[in-house]
């Protein structure tokens, strides 16, 4: 948020219409009748800011909070699948993603404040399409995918091929609608994490937030495959393609993970930040972070096979 | 613009209402219901002034149009009193001066409500988890933290 923009910080917002649509098609109508100038509110908690802002001045508002079915976390045909109303709380309390997808229970129960996580939502973290969002980085390196519905019908894109530049995806959302995300949940032989450093431990935008999800053979002392998300370091939520290349079957070894790490670190693209750091810092603390993601997903995997 | 009609129960109370559709929860509390315990501090969601419990979960009430609450439970810090007798969070609040200039203090005491109303017997970790989404700048925490801690111990069933 710019200082200026708090200097005319508004007491009263306006909109003109409030619409409480029962069901995902009467919300894609009403964003269709107001022709780019109505937005979908669920969380609100960045939305409302925006608004604040003048950022974006929507003639109404779409709540979608009242469509049944939306927020559930459920484990069903094979995945993990996470509805668009459900919030970052509902994430970080529940069980099964503690068990089956650590770095996301651990990246949702970082995020800003308990308020903020009673009230914002995992698909919205997603569509607002910030580079280092806690809930989104975790759910890159689970490969996960989403579902968009528009009215033309549901289409699945992967979120790798889901971010386009810093709030901007691929969903447009004056007339489309994430509905859920799914992904597999972890198997045998797999764990994850999710390690972020800020300013301080509540309501403070991460420096650096990175995830990490490790299979690997225990008993050969092999690595099957590593995926790793890191953000913000570039426009979008990052992959460091080599890095991973780097340990797919490689055996585990401290010089290996290390080398890897610094690759992610040459691989992202940090730039110097008043609020984040010098470019130098931030690609120090890219191989620190996920030199410590990988062993402590490996550490993890050690605790599980006793 | 064309006024909603919406209803919502607040402490306890059901409150029917005509609003403008854009207008924001904290402000129908203060304004409209006069609740003036909630507090307006930042209006980003950062400070937790205006927190307020809604349908059993804490939450910002500067980010929430009133619209959305309609037909909900509201809990204030007015609500936190029954029969004139003050909540035990209330008390040890003021026994371990938990309070300077009491801005922060209705945020802090819905936290740490719907805290216990979930977890009687909370962690120091715990608590300081809880309160993370309010923002004191008089008491450096540490009362506050205590005065949670001792309010747990009242509960029955608590008693060590």
């Amino acid at each position: 948020m710019r200082l200026e923009s708090r200097l005319v910080w508004p007491k009263r917002l306006h909109w003109e219409k409030y619409f409480r649509p029962q069901n995902i098609p009467e919300a894609l109508k009403i964003l269709e009748e107001f022709q780019g100038k109505a937005r979908l509110l669920a969380g609100g908690t960045d939305l409302i800011l925006q608004i604040r802002s003048r950022e974006t001045q929507p003639r109404a508002l779409v709540d979608i909070t009242r469509i049944p079915g939306l927020d559930e976390i459920k484990l069903e045909d094979g995945a993990i699948r996470i509805g668009a109303l459900v919030t970052h709380a509902q994430i970080a309390q529940s069980p099964m993603i503690r068990e089956k997808a650590m770095a996301l229970s651990e990246g949702a129960s970082k995020l800003g404040s308990p308020q903020i996580r009673n009230l914002g939502t995992v698909a919205g973290n997603i569509v607002s399409g910030q580079p280092g969002a806690d809930t989104t980085i975790p759910l890159l390196a689970l490969d996960a995918t989403v579902k968009v519905r528009s009215k033309q019908g549901e289409r699945t894109v992967p979120l790798t091929e889901f971010f386009i530049d810093t709030g901007k995806t691929v969903v447009d959302s004056t007339r489309e609608m994430m509905t859920e995300i799914f992904f597999p949940p972890l198997a045998e032989g797999e764990s994850s994490v999710s390690l972020r450093l800020a300013r301080r431990k509540a309501l403070a935008l991460p420096i650096l937030t990175v995830s990490v999800v490790v299979s690997a053979d225990m008993k050969q002392k092999k690595f099957n495959r590593i995926r790793i998300a890191l953000g913000p370091v570039a426009s979008t939520p990052f992959r460091p393609r080599e890095a991973e290349q780097m340990l797919a079957s490689a055996s585990i070894a401290d010089g290996m993970i290390k080398e890897a790490a610094r690759k992610a670190s040459e691989e992202a693209n940090p730039r110097t930040s008043l609020l984040r750091g010098s470019e130098a810092y931030r690609r120090e603390i890219i191989a620190n972070l996920v030199e410590r993601g990988i062993r402590k997903g490996i550490e993890r995997l050690e605790v599980k096979h006793g | 613009m064309a006024k909603e009609k919406i209803q919502f129960e607040v402490n306890g109370k059901k409150v029917f209402l005509e609003v403008d559709p854009d207008e924001l929860l904290i402000d129908v509390l203060r304004d409209h219901l006069g609740l003036k315990g909630t507090k307006a501090g930042c209006r980003a969601g950062e400070c937790g002034a205006c927190s307020v419990i809604l349908n059993g979960r804490v939450v910002t009430s500067c980010l929430i149009p009133v619209m959305k609450a309609d037909g909900g439970k509201i809990t204030t810090v007015e609500g936190l009193e029954k029969d004139g007798e003050l909540d035990p969070l209330q008390k040890a609040f003021v026994e371990k001066g938990a309070i300077q200039c009491g801005f922060c203090t209705p945020g802090m005491l819905l936290s740490a409500k719907n805290l216990l109303d979930q977890n009687p017997q909370p962690s120091i970790e715990e608590i300081k988890v809880a309160i993370s989404g309010v923002l004191c700048r008089c008491t450096g925490y540490q009362k506050i933290i205590h005065a949670i801690h001792s309010a747990s111990k009242t509960i029955p069933g608590n008693e060590v």
